[in-house]
């Protein structure tokens, strides 16, 4: 039989159970780099993007005490020195170590996108789990003010939120936490809508279970995978919208080392000095990415219908 | 619920109360904002005489629900009142601004199309092959770069150091269409490319979804060529979840604009915002956060309607 070169499924377009009825060739022909192979493993991704978190976590907890560069001491003398041995990413205007100040950058970053979630989550998720659980009046009551938060577009509002409340690290947090938590309590909501009518769920009322058990202990605990996956997401663009806060001079603070402030300090260099953009940018997407893998990798792992 | 009119004037109606309900919020927010704003504006030096007038001329001393509600009213009939510092009415400001914004999210939202559709549906076609996994990576590391960054370095690479393409302001397009077409590409990739990456993901998602079901596998075992399959059968139910996240992508952009305008200096409405939110000029904050929220709205309710326009399923819920 003829096969299109252009729509040619491999074996696992299909899945288990469903035989395609158009079968793999035996003998794949053509170089190896072009034959269809499976897709990678999706826990390996998760757990390579959780391991370069980790990595990048620790360097930024560690490297400070080890690194002996201070990322806030000028010197003159060195200003928009290049990239050396001992400074890798150069030096900016003021002759500070972009490395070390990466790295101090990180700490707010990590910082912000741990601090924003985890304060989603603690307001977000009960939201949602009575939203999901009641529904009724209660769900009303708590999901439409929630809507309206959720009508903005996310970097819109925090701006609206930054320029309302003044600048800071503690505040950037609190403004993402109050940009996410609707989506938390919309992610937590759906997914006790979903788990609540399972079979186990009745199971357990039947046996006399109480409502705090019934939720915390059997809804709950089956609805985590979307939740888990979101709250990586949502990590994964608050570094994004904290660099961007900062770049645009709504976020952190100016001597607090953030890698937006230091794409906009580097702006006005870059032509003398590239490696002052280059580098904060590349470290704020390799950060990005970590949790970006994190999150494609849970998705697809927890979930095994949509890999 | 089996009419698309109903449908429509369903979700029409569930967006008054939204829209209120963000009007509410924006001038709630402004009001929250510490100490007076007559003293921001004027400064500590001004004179008790400065601040009285300043504060009588935008009605500073009546009570929040009145100056709500005369900010409201003013909103409905278009006049969003006078600015703080040039004295121009706001309104005018935002006509002046918008075309430029909406110009830039158009352009990227054809971008984001053009590359992100194709590349998503090669990779669901052939999964596993070169393309797809070489488009998978690309995908990741699109929505992991930050687009402020993404347009710092083409500014480096393609108009500093290439030369090619300006790198900042704006020419109106009925000054000079080349120009204006010019001054917008650098801008216009840089707010697409991690939307396109958005869009090729779940292109390449849905394909395979469809690509499961079992419509496709008779279409196949009633012997039709594998390229009619994927264009007759296969594209026309994934379209329904990649117009979906098209309008919400478009709605992003207009975000989105807001860096992407600061970087490139295009006088558009979110270098506006950002404008006034770093002079404090509450104001025009007030209105453009209004504004840029309600478009924001509107192409979600747009995309809303189209969906259950297109798939009645949709209309159930």
């Amino acid at each position: 039989m003829t096969r299109s070169r252009f729509w040619r499924p491999g074996p696992a377009a299909y899945s288990a159970g469903e035989a395609p009825l158009t079968g793999p060739r035996l003998r794949p022909r053509g170089p190896r780099w072009r034959r269809p192979r499976r897709a990678p493993q999706p826990r390996r991704v998760a757990v390579a993007g959780a391991l370069l978190i980790a990595a990048l976590g620790a360097i930024a907890v560690l490297a400070p005490s080890v690194l002996p560069g201070s990322p806030t001491a000028i010197a003159k003398d060195l200003a928009l020195r290049a990239p050396t041995v001992n400074e890798p990413f150069g030096m900016d205007d003021l002759g500070r170590s972009v490395l070390s100040r990466v790295i101090h950058a990180y700490r707010v970053s990590l910082g912000v996108a741990l601090g924003s979630v985890a304060l989603a989550l603690a307001i977000g998720a009960p939201l949602g789990l009575v939203a999901g659980y009641a529904e009724g009046w209660p769900d009303q009551l708590i999901m439409r003010p929630l809507d309206v938060i959720m009508a903005f577009p996310a970097v819109l509002l925090a701006i609206a939120l930054m320029s309302v409340f003044g600048t800071g690290v503690v505040l950037v947090s609190i403004a993402l936490a109050v940009v996410y938590t609707p989506v938390i309590a919309r992610v937590v909501r759906a997914a006790v809508l979903a788990t609540k009518v399972e079979v186990y769920v009745d199971g357990a009322r039947a046996l006399g279970a109480t409502t705090w058990r019934l939720v915390l202990g059997h809804i709950l605990p089956n609805a985590l995978t979307p939740i888990l996956v979101q709250a990586s997401v949502l990590m994964a663009i608050a570094i994004l919208v904290e660099a961007a806060l900062s770049f645009l001079g709504v976020g952190v603070r100016p001597p607090t080392p953030s890698l937006g402030l230091m794409l906009a300090d580097g702006r006005g260099f870059m032509l003398q000095a590239p490696w002052m953009v280059v580098f904060p940018g590349l470290a704020t997407m390799l950060a990005v990415l970590g949790f970006n893998m994190m999150a494609d990798g849970l998705r697809d792992w927890l979930d095994p219908n949509r890999a | 619920m089996s009419s698309p009119w109903a449908y429509i004037a369903r979700r029409l109606l569930l967006a008054v109360p939204l829209l209120l309900g963000m009007s509410v919020l924006v001038f709630g927010l402004m009001r929250l904002i510490p100490g007076d704003p007559a003293v921001a504006v004027l400064g500590y030096k001004a004179t008790p005489e400065a601040t009285r007038a300043l504060r009588e001329a935008f009605h500073l001393d009546e009570p929040l629900p009145t100056q709500y509600l005369r900010w409201l009213s003013g909103v409905a009939r278009g006049d969003f009142g006078i600015d703080f510092r040039q004295n121009e009415p706001i309104g005018r400001m935002i006509l002046d601004r918008l075309p430029v914004t909406a110009e830039l999210t158009l352009l990227a939202a054809l971008c984001a199309t053009v590359v992100g559709v194709p590349l998503g549906l090669l990779g669901g076609a052939r999964r596993g092959g070169a393309t797809d996994r070489a488009s998978l990576v690309l995908g990741l590391v699109g929505i992991s770069i930050p687009d402020f960054w993404l347009g710092i370095m083409l500014i480096l690479l393609v108009s500093l150091g290439a030369g090619l393409l300006p790198s900042s302001g704006f020419v109106a397009f009925a000054e000079s269409p080349i120009e204006n077409l010019l001054h917008l590409v650098l801008p216009s990739i840089t707010l697409a490319l991690s939307r396109s990456a958005v869009l090729g993901r779940l292109t390449r998602a849905a394909v395979l979804d469809t690509a499961r079901r079992g419509f496709v596998q008779y279409a196949r075992a009633k012997g039709l060529a594998e390229r009619a399959v994927l264009f007759r059968h296969v594209l026309p139910n994934a379209a329904i979840p990649i117009v979906t996240v098209l309008g919400l992508q478009i709605g992003y952009m207009l975000s989105g604009a807001i860096v992407v305008e600061t970087i490139f200096t295009l006088p558009g409405l979110g270098r506006m915002t950002l404008d006034a939110v770093l002079e404090r000029n509450y104001p025009v904050v007030q209105s453009t956060l209004l504004v840029i929220g309600a478009l924001f709205m509107l192409v979600n309710l747009a995309t809303d309607i189209l969906y259950g326009v297109i798939d009645p399923r949709a209309r159930q819920r």
